[in-house]
């Protein structure tokens, strides 16, 4: 009897026992259930959503929006090169006969006019004393003869050039070749100065140069102020074409957005990312062959913003 | 045992000399206790950071991360390694066992730096440690104000490198002071490329040449006479004019300078962070980073002092403005438990004086509080605690139970005292402490065992916890050792006196009339029990089935939220975001933020500043939120209540995603491993497309099992590059060498330091980079010209091909390899089936390439260690419980009637949560725990008196009834003294009470049922359980 009910506690010790330490695993377990943290559904596969963004918040974010429309795209490349003197306005004066500087009247860089005398030589043969003068009107350039030197009739003593007009030659590299074509309108800028001219290639070197591997090509460039001097180191914007596209939007209009390029279209719903094909582009626009229409109306600015809004339920995911 | 009341009592001068010790050793313990908000959770952690410029994650990885990763395999003590390799940065984090003193870690990992260093090629960024600091580490945020408005954004973060932060640096206990926003001053080699081409020079050349020129070197000395002079030669450039002035190269004689070829300006160097303020400016801002193991509150006051020198010696009109204290908080948390500890005395002291009628015996008991404090304090300084919101919550929670040994002793002394007239009064001391040094002993014991399961919990709950348990249970510890020791020879001098003042009031029963009345009102009660045995069984039934009833309607959370009283608001945008763009938004959250009237201003930091502390990119910016004092708030608004104001205002950002969160909390969660969701399936594996295809597959497949919700997988691309592949072939015909190439555009493109220059101890960086308008843009980049080796320029775009890509935007690692993640919550039904369902299904499904595997973690499977822990200890600390209880009452069913407390206990605690609208949490059984041992103690107090009485020759019915009358008054008390000691943290609503609460509305709810079952079931059951008396007297 006394036994049977030993039994009895014991299996009640045992039984309180369990139910306890069922109760208090229960109790952590259980309490670790649910942090809460609310978490949204993934929107995966999702990425034609459409996107609203209040009229106040959009002027907040300084988001803009246009018409699709047609829009003039001028292409250029830019080029480098330096100036050169016009080569048909150089007179590279060499004395007739061999002899003595007698006398020098002109300086280096001091005008002259055609039929101007600037210097003096004693022939070593007849020893008669004959003059120098300019064969046209023009800056004095080059000058090598100081009285008395001994001066020989095979080099130029005198370089005169009429620099009223100069050329600019620009380097054409070999991708460019294609596209740079005389003609085209170009823009020469002179680094460090706010001087710009604008002008027309009017040739292009029919060889490329062995060891730059560059053609070159020319601008006349009006010099009447004396602001281009030749060595001058200038560069150069060719207008490669200018074509009116049916549709092109601003660089920062295009998104890409997994990994395909975007833009964002108003609809009834909303702004709806629209994938886009790229034609030609230039700085600030680029063609839409593909994917919009004239008359629809686009995010032309911010559209970046739209991107993230698309984005935001993918970024939060390990922040939080 | 008995022995040591014999000793006690012969020796009461030497025991209280000895006790004054202990107290004042607790004292001075207590002034060497570091002051905390709340125990630091931080993991044991070593963080490696390596600033790589311009690398983008591919490359971080390969030439940084792996390397450092690599040398830290096999480190002693080491837990885990995690990387992050960002733009720019390569993060990665040593996890070392928790309880590794993290001076070893540092140097363990410090001798295996050395040998990354040399896997890392030169020029690919220098790997160092972080501070030496925790999650609690970052003490005071504060920001330069310029009320003059005349300083630039360069000239302010000047200030703040070279003058704030060295001179904060020198406060005792702070590691690290880090700056953000504004701009660092560089100068600036601006190089227009035309010019170069003019020239035939390349950019490194114009590196190479600015190094050259730009040195001091010593050379030795020469003797003179009988003298020594010292030969140095001077060339380090000083300003602007000396590096303008540097000769490139000569033509014919004619110098080039440099500053034909460049500009040379000051500029800010490439920032990945900036900091904003009120939604109007950017400004300049610092951090101090306190050092591990310093304490916090002296640091920070120290930093405030040094502050305030600096503010006197800053240019006129230039002010440091502190815009985060983690003071405050200390303050706060510290207030609200001192509050509780105080009230928490005060309440236990009146219970005692009603229950007693008199102050002497109440004021023995209630000394048992501040010497049980006092011995705490010792124990957590020698256990290396600090004071914080929960080891001083931890004594708040005590207190009520710190007396109650105490209470026992000194109860039953009054009692002898009136019963043994005449006898000699050490005598009676003597007896009445014996009679009930036994249960005593052994109840405080029982109640330091139920804590055990508490120092098994692991990671943040248990950092969190332990602090608790430990005080309670030294502070128990200290209240035995008052109760054995102290109390009786308190109790031979100050009762003594007062027994020869009743003795003329005549012998009378003379309880307070409380007592008395509720004596009345409980006689009929416990008659009606013991009678009808059946109601009392009926009455714990029904408690029992009610709080069955109540507990699944309890909710649930890990742990309740710290209020730390500092808002944040988080905002993370697009992964491929620009920092102006970044910088634009925030203002414009910042803007509405500061619409709400409450708020006093805002501070935001964008992505990062100085190494050390924050590893965000500058697609996450954090704002503090300053709100303005209490009084000035709206009628009826309260924090959370603003919160919400808040919430409204900058909700609807479009492309912002919004977090609201706390100081200290953020940055804990940054160091803490693993992931938030229950169930995170990791896929290890190298190719990160290969990873994000399988990923997606895995997730596809989880999708269908059921029960499976809110699945998602890491996004780990989107962060766009201009891809610049050189074509081999093409370079061959100009000559060049890939390098070649790689060389120019890095500079050209992300610049060079070529050196620095000094003004005085302060050194900036001379930085040569293009001209914005040749690196800008993928067109301009095209254009870019490389000279090659024999006089050559090529345009970029004709040897590279030149691509708009999306790459991956951070690379993060575990065990070596790379990893994606797929997290996931399980919806109705237990973790273990789904995991072994979609385990199942994935395996069918998704064919993984070779050397791709999945490791599945999560909460889960914290929590099945956690059970899986508990389902040993528990039933191993009830076992000891069991024969504590057994070997105190040599008597199984004794033993078996006190356990049966217990669950009568836990009902009351459900009720409790229930009725106050709380959650089950980690807290909530924590109190739980604590519950165990209270309503252990009642029942052993109330049974042994039985026994008492049995033994005596009473009938078993009698001596339930009388033994339940005359333990009333201890049992109440004991359980009023717990119960009130507690109410200050139930009513608290201070910093902290929220994490107390629960803990305090389970003990509070418990004690009422337990209190109850006490004293009308146990008498009832009694007879069941009881031992008969002719086997005790046989």
């Amino acid at each position: 009897m006394k036994k049977n009910t030993k039994y009895v506690f014991l299996f009640t010790g045992i039984v309180i026992g369990a139910l306890l330490t069922l109760g208090a695993i229960a109790l952590f377990s259980g309490s670790a259930e649910n942090d809460g943290i609310i978490k949204t559904e993934p929107v995966e596969e999702e990425h034609n959503k459409a996107i609203n963004i209040p009229p106040k918040v959009m002027r907040e974010f300084g988001i803009e929006v246009q018409t699709a429309g047609p829009e003039k795209l001028t292409l250029h490349k830019d080029l480098t090169g330096e100036i050169v003197p016009n080569p048909y306005e150089v007179a590279h004066i060499v004395p007739r006969f061999a002899g003595i500087v007698k006398s020098v009247y002109k300086k280096i860089g001091d005008k002259v006019e055609k039929g101007d005398v600037i210097a003096v030589i004693e022939s070593n043969e007849s020893l008669v004393q004959y003059k120098v003068k300019s064969l046209i009107s023009g800056t004095i350039l080059e000058l090598h003869m100081t009285p008395g030197e001994l001066i020989g009739d095979e080099q130029h003593v005198v370089k005169v050039a009429n620099l009223k007009d100069v050329w600019a030659e620009l380097n054409v590299y070999q991708k460019d070749l294609g596209e740079v074509k005389i003609g085209q309108r170009v823009e020469i800028f002179s680094p460090h100065s706010r001087n710009v001219f604008r002008g027309k290639l009017f040739y292009i070197s029919p060889v490329v140069n062995e060891a730059t591997r560059t053609a070159i090509t020319r601008v006349k460039l009006d010099n009447r102020k004396g602001i281009w001097k030749p060595g001058m180191f200038i560069s150069g914007k060719v207008f490669t074409s200018t074509r009116t596209v049916p549709i092109a939007v601003p660089k920062n209009a295009v998104q890409i957005l997994n990994g395909q390029k975007v833009v964002f279209v108003k609809s009834e719903k909303g702004f709806e990312p629209q994938p886009v094909t790229l034609g030609i582009e230039n700085g600030d626009f680029v063609e839409i062959l593909d994917g919009l229409h004239t008359g629809d109306k686009y995010v032309s600015k911010g559209a970046y913003t739209f991107k993230s809004e698309i984005l935001k339920d993918s970024f939060g995911g390990d922040e939080e | 045992m008995n022995k040591i009341i014999d000793f006690v009592l012969e020796n009461r001068l030497l025991v209280l000399v000895l006790a004054l010790f202990i107290v004042a050793g607790g004292y001075f313990s207590y002034k060497q206790l570091p002051i905390d908000a709340f125990p630091d959770v931080s993991p044991a952690l070593v963080q490696v950071f390596t600033q790589t410029e311009g690398l983008a994650p591919e490359e971080v990885e390969k030439y940084v991360t792996f390397p450092v990763e690599v040398a830290m395999n096999g480190l002693p003590n080491l837990k885990s390694i995690r990387s992050v390799s960002n733009f720019g940065l390569s993060v990665v984090n040593i996890y070392f066992e928790d309880g590794t003193d993290i001076y070893f870690a540092r140097q363990v990992v410090n001798e295996r730096l050395t040998e990354a260093r040399e896997q890392i090629p030169e020029g690919f960024g220098d790997p160092q440690m972080g501070p030496i600091s925790t999650g609690m580490g970052l003490v005071l945020f504060y920001y330069l104000e310029d009320e003059t408005g005349k300083y630039s954004l360069e000239e302010l973060r000047t200030i703040q490198d070279w003058l704030i932060k060295f001179q904060l640096q020198t406060v005792p206990g702070v590691t690290e002071v880090l700056g953000i926003g504004g701009w660092e001053k560089q100068f600036h080699v601006v190089v227009d490329p035309t010019s170069l081409l003019r020239y035939n020079l390349s950019v490194n050349d114009i590196v190479d040449i600015v190094k050259k020129n730009n040195l001091n070197v010593g050379a030795s000395f020469i003797e003179r006479d009988a003298e020594e002079f010292l030969v140095r030669s001077v060339g380090l450039a000083t300003k602007i004019q000396d590096l303008e002035n540097i000769v490139v190269k000569s033509v014919d004689g004619t110098p080039v300078y440099l500053k034909e070829l460049a500009d040379i300006k000051i500029g800010g160097a490439v920032r990945r962070g900036i900091q904003t303020r009120n939604g109007i400016e950017e400004v300049v801002a610092g951090m101090v980073v306190k050092l591990y193991g310093t304490n916090s509150s002296t640091v920070i006051s120290s930093v405030e002092e040094k502050m305030a020198e600096i503010n006197k010696t800053l240019p006129e009109g230039i002010k440091l403005v502190p815009y985060y204290e983690q003071k405050t908080l200390v303050e706060a948390a510290v207030k609200t438990v001192t509050d509780a500890l105080i009230q928490g005395i005060i309440l236990v002291t009146l219970v005692l004086m009603i229950f007693m009628g008199s102050l002497r015996p109440s004021l023995v008991v209630a000394l048992s509080i501040p010497f049980s404090i006092m011995v705490a304090f010792i124990g957590m300084n020698y256990l290396g605690l600090s004071i914080n919101l929960m080891s001083f919550g931890g004594l708040a929670i005590a207190i009520g139970m710190m007396v109650d040994a105490s209470i026992v002793l000194v109860e039953n002394v009054d009692r002898l005292k009136r019963k043994m007239e005449g006898e000699p009064f050490l005598y009676v001391v003597s007896k009445a402490s014996k009679e009930v040094l036994r249960p005593i002993i052994f109840a405080i014991i029982i109640i330091i065992t139920v804590f055990i399961p508490l120092f098994t919990l692991q990671g943040v709950e248990g950092k969190t916890f332990k602090p608790l348990a430990y005080t309670i249970a030294i502070a128990m510890l200290g209240s035995l050792i008052f109760a054995v020791f102290v109390a009786p020879v308190l109790s031979s001098y100050l009762l003594k006196s007062k027994r020869k003042k009743k003795k003329k009031g005549g012998k009378d029963e003379k309880e307070i009339w409380i007592v008395r009345a509720m004596i009345k009102a409980y006689t009929p009660f416990v008659n009606l029990f013991v009678k009808k045995r059946y109601l009392a069984v009926i009455l714990s039934v029904l408690l029992l089935l009610l709080g069955a009833f109540i507990y699944p309607k309890l909710g649930s959370e890990f742990t309740p939220t710290l209020q730390e009283g500092t808002l944040i608001v988080r905002l993370s945008m697009a992964p491929s975001i620009s920092l102006e763009e970044s910088k634009k938004i925030t203002l414009i959250a910042e803007k509405r933020v500061m619409q709400v009237p409450e708020v006093r201003g805002t501070v935001t930091r964008i992505g990062r500043g100085e190494v050390g502390a924050h590893t965000d990119p500058i697609n996450s910016a954090e704002m503090y939120v300053l709100l303005k004092p209490v009084e000035e708030w709206r009628e009826g608004l309260n924090q959370q209540g603003i919160e919400l104001k808040i919430r409204e205002k900058v909700e609807g950002m479009p492309g912002v995603l919004l977090n609201f969160t706390q100081p200290i909390r953020m940055t804990v969660d940054e160091l803490l491993e693993g992931v938030r969701a229950e169930l995170a399936v990791k896929l290890f594996g190298d190719d990160l497309q290969e990873l994000k295809r399988k990923a997606d597959e895995i997730s596809l497949v989880l999708k269908k099992v059921r029960g499976a919700a809110d699945i998602q997988v890491d996004q780990i691309s989107g962060k766009p590059q201009l891809k610049i592949t050189v074509d081999r072939h093409a370079i061959a015909r100009y000559g060049l060498n890939l390098s070649d190439v790689q060389q120019a555009v890095k500079t050209a493109i992300g610049g060079e330091t070529a050196g620095q220059i000094f003004e005085g101890i302060r050194r900036f960086d001379i930085f040569v980079r293009f001209a914005p308008q040749f690196r800008s843009d993928k067109q301009a980049i095209s254009n870019m010209l490389i000279s090659s080796p024999n006089g050559l320029e090529v345009p970029l775009s004709q040897v590279a091909a030149i691509e708009e890509i999306e790459g991956p935007r951070q690379i993060t690692r575990e065990q070596n390899q790379r990893f994606i993640t797929i997290q996931c919550n399980v919806i109705g039904r237990d973790i273990g089936s789904f995991v072994e369902e979609s385990q199942a299904a994935i395996e069918k499904s998704v064919v993984l390439p070779v050397g791709y595997y999945t490791v599945w973690g999560g909460q889960f499977r914290l929590q099945q260690e956690a059970n899986k822990r508990f389902a040993v200890v528990i039933p191993i600390t009830l076992l000891l419980i069991f024969f504590l209880l057994f070997s105190s009452f040599n008597s199984m069913k004794n033993s078996l009637l006190i356990l049966l407390n217990i669950p009568l206990a836990l009902v009351g605690g459900i009720i409790g949560l229930w009725l106050t609208n709380q959650n089950l949490s980690v807290p909530a059984s924590v109190g739980f725990i604590a519950l165990f041992g209270i309503a252990l103690e009642n029942g052993m107090v109330l049974v042994t008196y039985f026994n008492q009485l049995v033994k005596e020759g009473k009938s078993i019915d009698e001596a339930s009834i009388e033994g339940a009358k005359l333990r009333l008054r201890p049992v109440l008390m004991t359980a009023a003294t717990t119960a009130l000691g507690l109410i200050p943290l139930l009513i608290a609503f201070g910093t902290g009470s929220e994490v107390q609460r629960p803990l305090a509305t389970v003990v509070v709810g418990g004690l009422f049922t337990s209190t109850i079952l006490t004293l009308l079931v146990l008498p009832a059951l009694y007879k069941w359980f009881a031992i008969k008396p002719e086997v005790s007297e046989l």
